[in-house]
């Protein structure tokens, strides 16, 4: 529909036959900075929350010895990769929340992906190393089999029904899967939400 | 003052949003989850469709198992004759319309070993039932939303089961290891046990029913402390379970004879 261009400040397309459909979404950067914020936010929880769906999952490929990824935790690498180590702290604390709130409340996974945010941050990857693809998988790889030795510990510490012994023969199968299969998987979650987030970044400069 | 203010003006926006960030994860967290295994599950609905495997009566159609079944109602049939003529009154037995349900998820972490079904309060179901899959005992219900429901499954570090050894009633305490395999570790220190026997839940378990089928002793330890122990492999397949069957919980605990109770 041409809108009759009278003052002609209003105007938001110019009229090339360039346009080829009569009704366009306006690239986001003429967007209004609030929805756009929003936009943002909406899209940050709708990751988590897809994360959180997939954690139930065994889909074939993403299986190795009854193992899953661990996508909160890829999450939560791909979100304080890039920023300050508070922050990064932060999302651990929340999404840890959010996997007590799939498993059982004691013991918190809050402590292990507390801890893997404030790592993350402290890496300052961006002074050090450019590359991502690569570099995210083995942070990642390193991350996961810290998350999992912190929730061994924090299970021997409960000293409830389960054997210690038990628990740290589990362990080594645990670590090794989860690290395996949360590295090979990270990138695909790492690199749409890190491309998402410095997009938004360009723009509310 | 005017700096607080500014201060204010600045970071209040981030600092509400952050506070309604932390207060959603806890209240999600303290309600165990409910919204998202709702959302889960209507996800996963139509999925169910696409991976139908056989339903439980196409499986019942062996006909050797159709004989075992045939020897089990005369056995059992026996055995309700007999209790009549000693008077014996035995615990409630497992009750006969179970709730069969689907397992849609499994853990959501990789140190719990929990399965998600698509049946919940809607249909009955409440904390304590217990579950059941084709070759027997298979977990118990740790919590449950409408329309869905989460079972501990009995090879989880914490779960604990009284059991008994079929041939000989030696008695003991299966304990889970994450793996498809468990392990007994019997009341006494050299039980009348051998390789192959068949374990199943005893009389002494508080949480079970007595008479449920677990598993078979894949091999004996008589030389470690304090007790002996065994390694049992279990027959519901723990790894790839799909059509499980839901149980009431036991009401009455106490038997009219004067057996012992064990604080299990």
């Amino acid at each position: 529909m041409k809108i009759p261009a009278f003052g002609g400040s209003r105007q938001k397309k110019p009229k090339s036959s360039e346009r080829k459909a009569k009704f366009q979404i306006q690239p986001l950067s003429r967007w209004h900075p609030r929805i756009r914020q929003l936009l943002g936010w909406i899209v940050t929880v709708g990751s988590v929350l897809l994360c959180l769906l997939l954690l139930p999952t065994r889909l074939p490929g993403m299986e190795l010895l009854g193992i899953g990824p661990n996508w909160l935790l890829i999450w939560v690498v791909a979100w304080s990769v890039k920023r300050p180590v508070f922050s990064g702290a932060l999302a651990g604390i929340v999404l840890g929340l959010l996997q007590d709130s799939m498993t059982s409340p004691n013991p918190t996974h809050a402590l292990s992906l507390g801890l893997v945010g404030i790592l993350t941050g402290l890496l300052q990857k961006r002074r050090f190393i450019e590359e991502d693809f690569i570099s995210i998988a083995v942070i990642v790889f390193g991350m996961a089999v810290l998350a999992e030795t912190i929730f061994g510990l924090q299970l021997t510490l409960i000293g409830d029904e389960r054997k210690v012994t038990d628990i740290w023969i589990y362990y080594q199968r645990v670590a090794l899967a989860s690290a395996i299969l949360s590295s090979l998987w990270a990138p695909v979650v790492y690199y749409p939400l890190n491309r998402w987030w410095q997009k938004m970044k360009l723009l509310e400069q | 003052m005017v700096t607080v203010r500014r201060w204010w003006d600045r970071k209040g926006l981030q600092i509400g949003l952050l506070a309604l960030v932390v207060g959603s994860a806890w209240i999600l967290r303290q309600t165990q989850g409910e919204l998202v295994l709702e959302t889960y599950h209507a996800i996963t609905r139509p999925l169910e469709m696409l991976q139908s495997g056989p339903t439980p009566e196409e499986r019942i159609r062996d006909a050797r198992i159709l004989e075992l079944q045939t020897r089990i109602v005369d056995l059992e049939s026996q055995k309700t004759k007999l209790q009549d003529l000693l008077g014996y009154v035995e615990k409630e037995p497992l009750a006969s319309r179970p709730i069969p349900a689907r397992v849609v998820g499994r853990s959501a972490d990789h140190w719990w070993q929990q399965v998600t079904l698509n049946r919940g309060a809607n249909v009955g179901i409440q904390e304590g039932f217990i579950v059941k899959a084709d070759g027997g005992l298979v977990g118990l219900v740790q919590s449950v939303t409408p329309n869905t429901s989460r079972v501990l499954l009995i090879s989880d570090l914490k779960s604990q089961v009284g059991v008994s050894i079929s041939r000989t009633a030696a008695k003991g305490v299966l304990r889970g290891d994450s793996s498809a395999e468990a392990v007994l570790e019997f009341y006494e220190k050299v039980p009348n046990v051998k390789i192959g026997d068949l374990v199943s839940t005893s009389t002494y378990s508080q949480k079970f029913p007595s008479g449920l089928a677990v598993g078979r002793i894949k091999s004996l330890d008589l030389k470690k402390l304090p007790a002996s122990v065994a390694k049992i492999e279990l027959f519901p397949p723990i790894r790839s379970l799909d059509w499980v069957a839901v149980y009431p919980k036991l009401e009455n605990q106490e038997s009219a004879n004067q057996m012992p109770q064990k604080s299990k």
